[in-house]
C-alpha cells in the first residue's frame, strides 16, 4: 500500500516535471528513409534539417511570444516503405504535442500517411519528396483546410523542365521509362501531359515500366531502342535508375537520359560509374562552391557530418532551409500551437535568407483549386543539373545566376 | 523481323548467362544432398553473405583475385556451421528438421547483414573492363561473362575432385552407402561435414561473381533460393551437366517471358517448369529413378 502510494507520487512528480519542461521547448518530428533505396536522400534532408537546428538551438531557441524556446527532435525513419511510412504518422500524431513534422522522400509515403497529421491539424512540411499525388489528393479531396505543405519542385515543374531539355536538344521520338510506384507511374502521367502542352513536338514511341529491385532493363531498353527513341525520359530511384544507365552502356544505346531529380541521388551516381555521365534532372540546390549563396550551407554541411561530397545535396539544402522556414513561422506564430503555425507559414511576413534562395511569403492561403498555393518552389527556382564523374554539375551554366538568388519570385 | 530477332536472341543469351548463376547455387544443394540427403534452405543467404565478405575484402585493399578466395574460405566456414549447427541433430533423429532450421540460419545471415552492412544496395567493384562485348550483334560485357566461365569453371574443378582424389571418392562412397563407408573406414559425419564446407564455398563464390551485375544488398538472394532449388528439382539432384542446361533454360525463359508478356511476368516460368517437373518427372530430367528395395 505505502510503496504504491510512493510509485503514485513518483510518477505525478515526473509527470508534472516533463510538463514544465516541455513548455519551454518547441517539439519537431523528422520522417524519411533512413535505411534502404531512399536512404541518401532522408539521410540528407535529415542532417539538413539537424544544422539548421543545432543553429537555432546554440543560439537559445526560436523567440515564441517572448520566452525562447529550444527545438526537440524527434526522429522516425519509415524505410521508405508506404505501410512503415503510415505506422510513423500515426505515432506522431497521437502523441500529442507535436508542432511541425519536416520530411517524406517517397511520395506513396505521403499519400499513405499525411491523412493522420490533416486529421489532426499538425503542420507538416513534405521535403524532398516531388510526386505530385502528395498534394493533389487534397486538391482532389477538396480539403478546406490544410495543414500539409511541400517545400520541393515537385513533378509538375520536374516534368516541364525534362520535356523543355529533350526538345531543347531536338529530340523528336522519345522513350518513357518508369518504375511501377506511385512516384513512377505520376511522373509518367506529368511528362505525357506536358508533351502535349507544350506543343507535342515529342513523340513518345515506347512506354515501358520496370520494378523496384529489378537489376537487368534490357528488355525495356531494347524494346525502346527497336522503336528508334532519340532520348530515354525516365522517374524511378537510384538503384534502378542505375540499373538503367548500365544497361544503356551494354547495349552501346547512347542516347540522352533526362528525369526526374532522383538522377542525382548518389547510389544512382555511385552504382552507374561512367555510365551515368550525362544524365540530366531538374535541381534546386548544385553542390558548387563557387556559387555564392549556397558555399556557406555546403561548408557547414561537410564540416559538421565530414564528408567531402554531401550524398544529395538537394534534399540537405532543402531539410535546411524547411527547417529555417518553420522556425521563422513558429515565432512569427507566437506559439507552438499547430494552427497557429498553419497560419503563419501561409503568410509568412519575413523574407527568409536560405541556402537556396531567399524565401519571400513562399506559401500563401490554402485553396483546393489550385496545389500551387501550398507549393513554394517555382520552375524559377529550378535548374538543370547534369551527372559529372561523380559529382552533379549545372548543365546549363549560363543558369548559375539562379541559383544566385538573382530571378528569384 | 532481324531486328525483333536480335532482341529475342540477345534477351535470352542474357537470361542464360544468369541462369548459370541459377545452377551455381543449385550445385550447391547438390552436393549436400548426394552426401547428407539434406539441402541448405539458406543457400541463397550465403550467396549474400559470401558476396559482403567479398566487398569487404576488397573494401580492405585486397585485390578482387584475392578477396574471391578470402570469401570462399569464409563461406566454407558458413557451410560448415549450418551442417553441425542445423543438420546434424535433425539428420541423426531422422527427422525433418533441418528444413526449418536451415531457413532460420539463413533469416539470421539476414539480419547479421543488415547489421554489419547496412540495407542499402552497393556497387561490387571488378576488375573487367568496363563496356560490352559484341557478338553477331548481341551485347554480352565482362561481369556476365564471368559468371558464366566462373560457374563452369568452379563446378568442373569440383567434379574432377569428386572423381580423382581420395577425399572426393571417399564422399562419393558416403553417398552411395554411409554404413559400408564406415566399414570401410571413412568417417561418414567428416564426409558430410565436408560436402556442406564445399557447398558453402561455391555458394560465398556465386555471391562475388554475381553481385558485379545485381550490386549487393541483404535481399539480393530472396529470389535466388527459390529459382535455383527449382533449377536443381527440375534438373534432377544428382545431374551437374543437368543443372547447367536447366539453369540456362530457365534464365532465358525468365528474360523472353518478360519480355514478351510484360515485366510482371518473369517470374512465372519457372514456377510452371517447377510445377511441371513435380507433376510428370519428380525425379529430375537428367535424374535417376530411384528405386526403393522394400
Amino acid at each position: 500500500m505505502k510503496a504504491s502510494r510512493f510509485i503514485l507520487t513518483v510518477l505525478l512528480s515526473t509527470s508534472l516535471s516533463t510538463g514544465a519542461k516541455a513548455a519551454d521547448v518547441v517539439k519537431i518530428a523528422i520522417t524519411g528513409p533512413f535505411s534502404g533505396g531512399s536512404a541518401p536522400m532522408g539521410i540528407s534532408m535529415r542532417d539538413g534539417a539537424k544544422l539548421a537546428i543545432s543553429r537555432i538551438n546554440q543560439n537559445g531557441g526560436i523567440n515564441v511570444g517572448g520566452t525562447m524556446m529550444k527545438i526537440e527532435l524527434i526522429e522516425r525513419d519509415d524505410e521508405g516503405k508506404n505501410d512503415r511510412g503510415a505506422l510513423v504518422a500515426q505515432e506522431i500524431s497521437s502523441m500529442g504535442d507535436i508542432s511541425a513534422v519536416i520530411g517524406t522522400v517517397n511520395t506513396g509515403v505521403a499519400v499513405m500517411g499525411d491523412k493522420y497529421y490533416v486529421e489532426k491539424g499538425i503542420v507538416k512540411i513534405i521535403t524532398p519528396a516531388a510526386g505530385s499525388a502528395s498534394m493533389t489528393q487534397w486538391s482532389k479531396a477538396g480539403t478546406k483546410d490544410l495543414p500539409i505543405f511541400r517545400f520541393a519542385a515537385h513533378d509538375g515543374i520536374q516534368a516541364q523542365m525534362v520535356v523543355e531539355q529533350a526538345t531543347r536538344l531536338g529530340l523528336k521520338k522519345v522513350a518513357i521509362l518508369h518504375d511501377a510506384t506511385n512516384y513512377g507511374v505520376s511522373g509518367r502521367d506529368d511528362l505525357i501531359e506536358q508533351i502535349k502542352k507544350q506543343g507535342g513536338k515529342l513523340k513518345v514511341v515506347a512506354i515501358e515500366k520496370f520494378a523496384i529491385g529489378d537489376k537487368d532493363m534490357t528488355g525495356q531498353l531494347i524494346k525502346a531502342k527497336v522503336s528508334g527513341s532519340q532520348g530515354i525520359l525516365i522517374w524511378g530511384i537510384g538503384p534502378e535508375l542505375a540499373a538503367v544507365a548500365s544497361g544503356k552502356e551494354k547495349l552501346g544505346f547512347k542516347v540522352p537520359l533526362i528525369g526526374g531529380w532522383t538522377l542525382s541521388m548518389s547510389n544512382f551516381i555511385d552504382t552507374a560509374g561512367a555510365a551515368g555521365n550525362g544524365a540530366l534532372m531538374p535541381q534546386t540546390f548544385i553542390e558548387d562552391e563557387s556559387i555564392q549563396r549556397a558555399r556557406p550551407f555546403i561548408q557547414a554541411y561537410h564540416k559538421a557530418y565530414g564528408v567531402a561530397k554531401i550524398p544529395s545535396p538537394v534534399s540537405a539544402a532543402q531539410g535546411y532551409d524547411a527547417t529555417i522556414l518553420l522556425a521563422e513561422a513558429i515565432h512569427e506564430a507566437g506559439s507552438t500551437k499547430p494552427a497557429q503555425i498553419k497560419a503563419s507559414l501561409e503568410n509568412l511576413k519575413t523574407t527568409v535568407k536560405g541556402a537556396i534562395a531567399d524565401w519571400k511569403k513562399p506559401w500563401s492561403k490554402w485553396d483546393p483549386q489550385n496545389v500551387e498555393t501550398h507549393e513554394a518552389f517555382r520552375r524559377g527556382n529550378t535548374v538543370m543539373g547534369k551527372v559529372m564523374n561523380g559529382r552533379v554539375v549545372l548543365a546549363n551554366p549560363s543558369e548559375k545566376v539562379v541559383l544566385e538568388g538573382k530571378k528569384v519570385k | 523481323m532481324n531486328a525483333e530477332f536480335l532482341a529475342l536472341a540477345q534477351m535470352a543469351v542474357g537470361g542464360g548467362l544468369m541462369g548459370m548463376a541459377y545452377a551455381l547455387v543449385a550445385y550447391g544443394f547438390q552436393l549436400t544432398y548426394a552426401a547428407g540427403k539434406a539441402v541448405n534452405f539458406g543457400q541463397g543467404e550465403l550467396v549474400m553473405l559470401g558476396a559482403f565478405i567479398g566487398l569487404s575484402l576488397t573494401g580492405i585493399g585486397l585485390p578482387y583475385w584475392a578477396a574471391v578466395p578470402g570469401a570462399m574460405v569464409a563461406g566454407a566456414a558458413l557451410g560448415w556451421f549450418v551442417e553441425r549447427a542445423a543438420v546434424r541433430l535433425a539428420l541423426q533423429q531422422r527427422n525433418e528438421g533441418w528444413i526449418l532450421l536451415t531457413i532460420i540460419v539463413g533469416l539470421f545471415g539476414v539480419s547479421a547483414a543488415e547489421n554489419i552492412w547496412g540495407r542499402d544496395d552497393k556497387p561490387f567493384p571488378v576488375p573487367w573492363p568496363e563496356g560490352a562485348l559484341e557478338f553477331f550483334g548481341i551485347s554480352v560485357t565482362w561481369p556476365e561473362l564471368a559468371i558464366a566461365s566462373g560457374a563452369l569453371g568452379i563446378m568442373a574443378l569440383v567434379e574432377l575432385a569428386k572423381r580423382y582424389t581420395m577425399l572426393g571418392i571417399a564422399v562419393q562412397a558416403v553417398s552411395a552407402d554411409p554404413d559400408a563407408a564406415e566399414l570401410c573406414g571413412i568417417r561418414s559425419k567428416s564426409a558430410i561435414s565436408l560436402s556442406w564446407a564445399v557447398s558453402g564455398a561455391a555458394a560465398a563464390f556465386a555471391g562475388t561473381i554475381i553481385a558485379p551485375v545485381t550490386t549487393v544488398g541483404p535481399t539480393m538472394a530472396a529470389a535466388l533460393t527459390l529459382k535455383a532449388f527449382s533449377v536443381a528439382v527440375v534438373a534432377g539432384l544428382d545431374s551437374g551437366f543437368g543443372l547447367v542446361l536447366a539453369g540456362i533454360a530457365l534464365g532465358s525463359a525468365e528474360n523472353l517471358s518478360g519480355f514478351l508478356i510484360g515485366s510482371g511476368w518473369r517470374e512465372a516460368p519457372g514456377l510452371i517448369l517447377l510445377i511441371l517437373a513435380l507433376a510428370l518427372r519428380p525425379q529430375g530430367i537428367f535424374g535417376k529413378k530411384i528405386i526403393r528395395k522394400v
